[in-house]
């Protein structure tokens, strides 16, 4: 493993993308970082801007005034990245999509839009688990080369 | 001959020298900031089993973030004017290397033995920290533009209480050869002038280096990363780079002006990593221990609490002149 794939497992940095939701998996992201679980001392680091990650962490079930964003937001992050999507509603929609597929106001989940590589179920999902679907993308990041 | 070439020899061996010891304080400001939040931080060991993944340290987390951005893709925004974007970073690198090479460290005299060195120095300083506003000024995003006119005000106000606090001991020791002011002796009256204006240039470093109470050019929860929204990739490494020369560059030029002669003899290495170390806790407390101001209050703060401390430094200055 060269130096480069080392320090891309070494410094994945999240981008937090909110896309509707209740706020439960935004939370429970956002205690992953804070003093109990530390995502910090692995080298990840939560960055304001999508040029500057490797991750890109999605929570929510897309209401479909986001689409525009959601898209463009994923092309604003630098390959390589992956997409994490955290939570039931990021993962099929969960309880504002599934008995209703035809909301007139819900896409339903990321993945209509943009791939996603790593799936966290759970309504919502722990810290654990959040961080557990962190190093899958991680991993996952590893294999993807850069490409110019 | 021998001193040409040991200078050059030293020249060379000094970046990399300059480079690790930044990445070493940028870690410390993570790990102290960090355990300050009752955080762990970048681990110093880490846990057993999770050693042939993750590697046994992260001594080097802030050189690793800037070898991943290396190897990441780069995207040069439509809307920017592509070659002050482009060029900004690897000019601010430039600028910052170069004003390394003017500040002694121990064992080391480099080139602060010229004439003007301390004026060299500053005004290379002042360049890299000019380039890092023109950039994100060329990328024609407005949070950028925002986070690099309050870079702008910020700069122009920390600067005024940094060039007064040199000035003040060039005046106090009669030179403007960083050599000669670091490896010159210490006097009662000199320690006095140390104590004002060290508080002065640590505030004024505080404003260059974007460090808490004076963090609002990167202000993240209001204009996303500030000036280096639209940088991405190589572009956003050299930035990063830049700034680990700079915090080694900053803290280098604070030993070796205000607690001489610690940089100068290579017998003081143990104790200039002492210094250093101590001043980059200080500056992880002073983070740690603030909120950000608006940038009216950080003016303000600097005219009536720095301004006034660096006319005070002056007097006491030509005082020491004058009378010692
Ligand atoms: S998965 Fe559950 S907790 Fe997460 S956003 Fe959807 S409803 Fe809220």
């Amino acid at each position: 493993m060269g130096i480069m794939d080392k320090a891309r497992i070494y410094s994945p940095w999240l981008y937090h993308l909110h896309c509707g939701g209740c706020n439960g998996c935004d939370i429970e992201t956002l205690a992953a970082l804070a003093p109990r679980f530390d995502v910090e001392r692995f080298g990840v680091q939560l960055v304001p801007s999508p040029r500057h990650a490797d991750i890109l962490l999605t929570t929510g079930c897309v209401p479909k005034q986001f689409i525009p964003m959601v898209k463009r937001i994923y092309e604003q992050v630098p390959a390589p990245k992956v997409v994490v999507a955290v939570g039931s509603c990021a993962c099929g929609g969960s309880l504002f999509y599934d008995d209703a597929p035809e909301n007139y106001a819900i896409l339903g989940h990321p993945d209509l839009l943009i791939p996603v590589d790593v799936y966290v179920p759970g309504c919502a999902p722990k810290p654990e688990a959040i961080i557990n679907g962190v190093v899958q993308g991680i991993l996952k990041l590893a294999e993807k080369r850069s490409k110019k | 001959m021998v001193d040409l070439i040991f200078t050059v020899i030293s020249l060379i061996v000094i970046v990399p020298l300059a480079l690790f010891l930044g990445v070493i304080y940028s870690y410390l400001l993570r790990k102290l900031s960090a355990r300050f939040q009752w955080r762990v931080g970048p681990m110093l060991r880490m846990y057993g089993d999770l050693k042939p993944l993750l590697g046994t340290t992260r001594l080097l987390q802030p050189l690793y973030d800037i070898l991943k951005l290396y190897g990441k893709e780069t995207i040069v925004p439509d809307v920017s004017r592509r070659r002050l974007f482009v060029y900004s970073p690897f000019l601010s690198l430039f600028f910052a290397v170069a004003a390394i090479f003017f500040i002694p460290f121990p064992g080391m005299p480099l080139l602060s033995g010229v004439p003007y060195s301390l004026i060299i120095a500053s005004y290379l300083l002042i360049a890299s920290i000019l380039f890092t506003i023109l950039g994100p000024v060329a990328s024609g995003s407005p949070w950028a533009a925002i986070g690099a006119r309050r870079e702008v005000e910020l700069f122009l106000v920390s600067e005024l209480g940094f060039v007064l606090s040199l000035f003040a001991v060039a005046i106090a020791r009669q030179s403007l050869v960083i050599w000669e002011i670091s490896s010159g002796g210490q006097s009662l009256y000199l320690a006095l002038l140390t104590v004002t204006a060290g508080a002065l240039m640590f505030v004024a470093m505080l404003g260059k280096l974007h460090i808490k109470p004076f963090d609002m050019p990167e202000a993240e929860a209001e204009i996303v990363a500030g000036p280096y929204t639209e940088y991405s990739g190589k572009l956003l490494g050299t930035y990063y780079l830049t700034k680990v020369f700079l915090l080694y560059g900053l803290v280098a030029l604070f030993i070796s002006l205000f607690l001489p002669p610690i940089a100068t003899d290579v017998l003081w290495l143990p104790l200039y990593i002492v210094a250093a170390v101590v001043l980059v806790f200080l500056l992880t407390s002073v983070q740690v221990l603030n909120p950000r101001y608006r940038i009216r209050n950080a003016i303000n703060w600097y005219l009536k609490v720095a301004i006034p401390l660096g006319v005070l430094n002056f007097i006491i200055a030509l005082a020491i002149w004058l009378v010692v």
